[in-house]
């Protein structure tokens, strides 16, 4: 096909959105580090203009070639190598707020989990789209589940609950994609439920008689079933046990790690902070520069993760509104793209990519309008940071190329 | 250009639901945008450009401390700190008012204004937090300090608990102090949960036990206006309180403890340590010369510091745990025991040379302590009088081998494990480690001879001393020396996993036989007329006892004594250095009598007028502190 029939394909509003997404996010990133208290970050708008340049180059190089190079093999290469650096990260990373996350040459680092969630989507998609894979079966699960376990726990182990969550969210919005049956979606997400609901006896119960009716009405074989109900148990049983036997310092540590942030300074001020911020933006904002919310000084990752709060009070409903909106268009390309591609893999990959989009803005936009807890996810495509805005248009490139390719089966 | 099939299966239109889904979520945002920026926006606009929000940590109270008699160690008591905040509205526009209120404030608190700009300077680069001045400030200042709050912006006052030590010095280097957690420390990842500015535990229990003793902190949200009112906002935080930390119970006996401190004399460097042979439990460490831990509760100056750190006696090492010393003669009942236990000698077996006050080896003469010599003794008399020589022979005879063989069986070149931090391994040196530090085969055989006698390149902290003296007087069980007793929360006892539980305490095969015939020479070191150990006697009780004295290429040699008692079935088993001191038996030994007074004849008028002291003492600060509810 030529290439210029290729760009015309393009999907246009996909391709407008993100690019205005990132520019938005360069001017507030601009600034939000132009107080004086912020002295030494005030060149980074520049630092991220220049990475937007090589975002777009790489975003263009991964949509030109055919998506089928990103089937296959050269999925699990980039697979192993993204594990491999997890691995790595584990033993020589360096330590971010009290969690190893990064791994780093020179000026330059990068945190492979980043990379791992793409490779991740690509391997999916290969097995997803394999005819052998026939996903009323329960042994197909099997393989699509590990795939993502194993990135699940590396990361897990670093440790970084939010970014670990990720695998799992990809994991099932693939499954659900492929076609798995929304009753094998609820019985695989059965365990997690479970961990929660353990904590509170009643409803426990509750889910537990939900399940068995869920299971009795099935027609699932008896494996299967026994499988569910056992894993179940064992999870629903131990949980409280290992809880309730550990030492008041493991305790702590685990509830460090479910909320990172979580000392007293931390999270509850900053999202009280966060609130203001945007709150007081009103319906037109304060004006760009002119975020006098003081409070919000004191909030040292305003350029990353609460973002949001500065575009939400200088630029106001309005801005905050439109950033939104942007969104939403994005994702809805994303899925509108997936659905109309003819080839399984194609789909797969556009879909995988989407969830991640997803789950990482739905994340942050929860976290800094006070509706989740601070998780130190940031806001793709509007955040600082070099590698995360490569990343992001890598994504998009990904997609755009199954975009421009979705005739082909 | 939808094609009419997709390439996915099922009778489901996924598109549609995903596509619905996300829009429902992203109509949520929009809804809760809508909400706080056009419905409550002029509340929040309100909130941002006159008032500040801030958070008050609310600081949990450490859990406290108590001897095995519940006779209090350590507790906190409420106390007031004076907090300056420079990034206060007031200073945003004129910076320079910063300096004149520092100014103001200096003199009320009576601190150097120069050192407080200082400290002002130092910690507004690392931290948004309002910056702590000056703990446990005097009622009369913090009076006039919020009575003109108007001319101190941003100056506050908190209410924070202190860590008090009611008998300040006794026990300092056992409990430990508090102190503020350092940058480092914050950055290293290990300490997310701590802030600037929060109290940490330093060396001893407290900071071992620091995740135990220390409580969870409470936060409350309040609303500073423009007049520097507060207010509890509402709404959107109920203040968190403060949960305080565990309390611990020690196996320390307070009266033990006082009787080993005080039996130094003013000046004298050394350490005490006293165990139950029967449970490992620790009855007193001691380590001279100590400090006073409250010093540290109210942020020590630098100064202070240095001189503590810095002067001649290092009065913040803990000597029973962190110091290694040649453990001289009180080895040599070990050394009897390996003789026996291997089968190379027996109870009644004499040596060729009989002590003349010297032994021939090679071309070197090594000495007895006793230049007059002892005459042919077997194991009883030369353990009785410390014979150099006899020792000197029985080491030819036992060979390195062996004898190290023996000694790492004890441990000897490990730490006790007793849950006291910082505790310093001690060495028995073997074939390999001679053949490390001088080459293969370019020592001596010579050096057999100094390790018998408990010198050369060997060397022991005084609470391991302690430990294998347990074991000889427990039948040959290496306990592992513990501190806490028992942790509780709120009243209620806890489980707890004490600190170094993966030292195994363990059962060495020794025949109680031979083990009772090293006890017994033991007893003759205190009652047969040439003993080295009569000064530990005391009144009504048998005691097994062995003196040292350690050469030390530094100075004066040290002083070492080790005993238990009853002889007969040991209740407490005692070490005792005294640095630089001169013999065991005159310097020693005496200080153990005194211990093993405590322990057997306390008495009680004795300990009683101490108490008054003490409690006299303290006195007018729990005045200040007790009537602090009162503020404005």
């Amino acid at each position: 096909m030529a290439t210029s029939k290729l760009a015309g394909e393009i999907d246009r509003p996909l391709l407008i959105a993100s690019i205005l997404l990132a520019l938005i996010g360069i001017v507030f990133v601009y600034s939000a580090t132009a107080s004086a208290i912020m002295e030494a970050k005030q060149g980074l708008y520049l630092k991220q203009l220049i990475w937007l340049g090589i975002a777009l180059v790489g975003a263009g190089a991964v949509a030109a070639v055919p998506y089928r190079i990103y089937e296959g093999k050269s999925a699990y290469l980039l697979y192993g190598i993204g594990l491999a650096m997890l691995v790595l990260t584990i033993f020589i990373g360096h330590v971010g707020l009290g969690a190893q996350r990064w791994l780093g040459w020179g000026p330059v680092k990068f945190q492979p989990s980043e990379l791992a969630k793409v490779a991740t989507v690509l391997v999916l998609a290969t097995v997803l789209a394999d005819r052998k894979t026939d996903l009323s079966k329960v042994r197909s699960l099997v393989k699509p589940c590990l795939l993502a376990a194993i990135p699940f726990a590396l990361v897990l182990k670093q440790p970084d609950l939010g970014t670990s969550v990720s695998f799992l969210v990809i994991l099932i919005t693939m499954l659900f994609w492929g076609g798995l049956p929304p009753l094998y979606l609820f019985l695989l997400l059965t365990p997690v439920i479970n961990v929660v609901l353990s904590f509170f006896l009643p409803l426990w119960i509750l889910f537990a008689a939900i399940l068995a009716f869920v299971l009795y009405r099935s027609r699932l074989r008896l494996m299967p079933i026994l499988l569910v109900v056992a894993l179940n148990l064992v999870v629903g049983v131990v949980t409280p046990q290992v809880w309730n036997h550990l030492e008041p310092y493991q305790r702590q540590r685990v509830t460090t790690f479910l909320d990172p942030n979580g000392d007293p300074y931390g999270a509850g001020y900053q999202i009280i902070q966060s609130k203001i911020a945007i709150g007081s933006g009103q319906v037109w904002g304060k004006g760009l520069m002119h975020g006098t919310q003081k409070g919000l000084a004191f909030l040292p990752e305003q350029h990353t993760d609460f973002i949001f709060s500065v575009v939400g009070e200088e630029a106001g409903f309005l801005g905050a509104g439109l950033v939104t909106v942007l969104y939403l268009t994005l994702i809805g390309r994303g899925i509108k793209i997936a659905h109309h591609a003819r080839n399984r893999f194609a789909s797969l990959l556009a879909i995988g990519m989407t969830g991640i989009f997803l789950y990482h803005i739905l994340v942050n936009l929860f976290m800094t309008l006070g509706l989740a807890p601070v998780t130190g996810l940031p806001l793709p495509l509007l955040s600082y940071g070099g590698t995360s805005l490569l990343t992001s248009f890598l994504q998009i490139g990904l997609i755009q190329n199954v975009a421009m390719r979705w005739r082909e089966y | 250009m939808a094609p009419e099939t997709g390439p996915l299966r099922g009778s489901l239109r996924r598109d549609r639901i995903f596509t619905w889904a996300v829009v429902a979520v992203f109509g949520l945002i929009l809804l809760r945008l809508f909400t706080m920026q056009v419905l409550q926006g002029s509340r929040y606009r309100e909130l941002s450009e006159e008032n500040r929000i801030r958070v008050e940590v609310l600081t949990a109270p450490r859990g406290e401390i108590r001897d095995r008699k519940g006779r209090l160690l350590a507790d906190s008591v409420p106390s007031f700190t004076v907090t300056l905040d420079p990034f206060d509205l007031a200073y945003q526009d004129a910076p320079a008012e910063l300096d004149s209120t520092i100014v103001r404030l200096a003199e009320i608190l009576g601190e150097d204004p120069g050192d407080l700009k200082e400290k002002v300077k130092r910690e507004r680069r690392r931290s948004f937090t309002p910056i702590r001045l000056k703990r446990n400030v005097d009622l009369a200042a913090v009076a006039i300090v919020t009575e003109h709050s108007a001319w101190l912006p941003g100056v506050d006052v908190e209410s924070e608990p202190l860590r008090r030590y009611p008998f300040g010095p006794m026990g300092s280097h056992l409990l430990g102090y508090v102190g503020e957690i350092s940058d480092k420390e914050l950055e290293d990842g290990d300490h997310d949960n701590y802030l600037r500015g929060d109290l940490i535990g330093r060396m001893g229990i407290e900071r071992q036990y620091e995740t135990w003793l220390r409580g969870v902190d409470g936060k409350r949200f309040v609303e500073v206006n423009a007049l520097g009112r507060k207010a509890e906002l509402l709404g959107d935080k109920r203040p968190i309180l403060p949960k305080r930390g565990a309390d611990l119970t020690l196996s320390i006996d307070l009266d033990l403890q006082r009787a080993a401190e005080d039996a130094f004399a003013p000046g004298q460097r050394g350490a005490v340590v006293a165990i139950d042979p029967r449970t490992g439990e620790v009855l007193a460490m001691a380590s001279r010369p100590n400090y006073n831990p409250n010093e540290f509760s109210n942020g020590i100056s630098q100064k202070r510091w240095d001189e503590l750190s810095e002067g001649g006696n290092y009065p913040l090492f803990n000597r029973a745990v962190q110091a290694t010393y040649p453990p001289g003669s009180t080895i040599k009942p070990l050394v009897a025991l390996c003789g026996l236990a291997s089968g190379v000698i027996a109870p009644s077996t004499t040596f060729r040379e009989a002590c003349d006050g010297a032994f021939q080896f090679g071309r070197r003469a090594f000495r007895c302590w006793n230049p007059n010599g002892h005459g042919v003794q077997a194991m009883r008399g030369a353990i009785a009088q410390s014979c150099d020589v006899y020792f000197y022979q029985l080491g030819i005879r036992l060979g390195l081998d062996r004898l190290a063989g023996f000694m790492k069986e004890l441990g000897m070149s490990e730490r006790s494990g007793i849950d006291v931090p910082q505790e310093r391994r001690g060495l028995f040196p073997d074939a390999a480690w001679y053949d490390k530090r001088f080459g293969a085969g370019r020592w001596s055989r010579g050096l057999i001879l100094n390790l018998s006698i408990g010198q050369g390149e060997m060397s022991v902290t005084p609470v391991k001393l302690a430990q294998v003296t347990a074991m000889l007087a427990d039948g040959g069980t290496l306990r592992q020396p513990r501190v806490v007793q028992s942790i509780a929360r709120d009243g209620v006892p806890v489980r707890f996993r004490a600190a170094n539980a993966d030292t195994i305490s363990r059962h060495l095969p020794f025949a109680e036989a031979q083990l009772a015939r090293v006890r017994e020479a033991m007893e003759a070191v205190m009652y047969d007329p040439h003993g080295t150990g009569s000064l530990a006697r005391i009144e009504g009780v048998r005691v097994a006892g062995k003196t040292g004295t350690a050469q030390n290429s530094q100075g004066e040699d040290h002083a070492l004594f080790v005993c238990f008692a009853p002889a007969e079935a040991p209740e407490i088993s005692i070490a005792v250095l005294v640095e630089n001191a001169g013999h065991g038996g005159s310097e020693a030994a005496p200080v153990a009598q005194k211990v093993m007074q405590a322990y057997f004849h306390p008495a009680e008028a004795e300990s009683a007028r101490v108490a008054a002291e003490a409690a006299a003492a303290l006195a007018p600060r729990s005045d200040a502190t007790a009537s602090g509810s009162g503020r404005g």
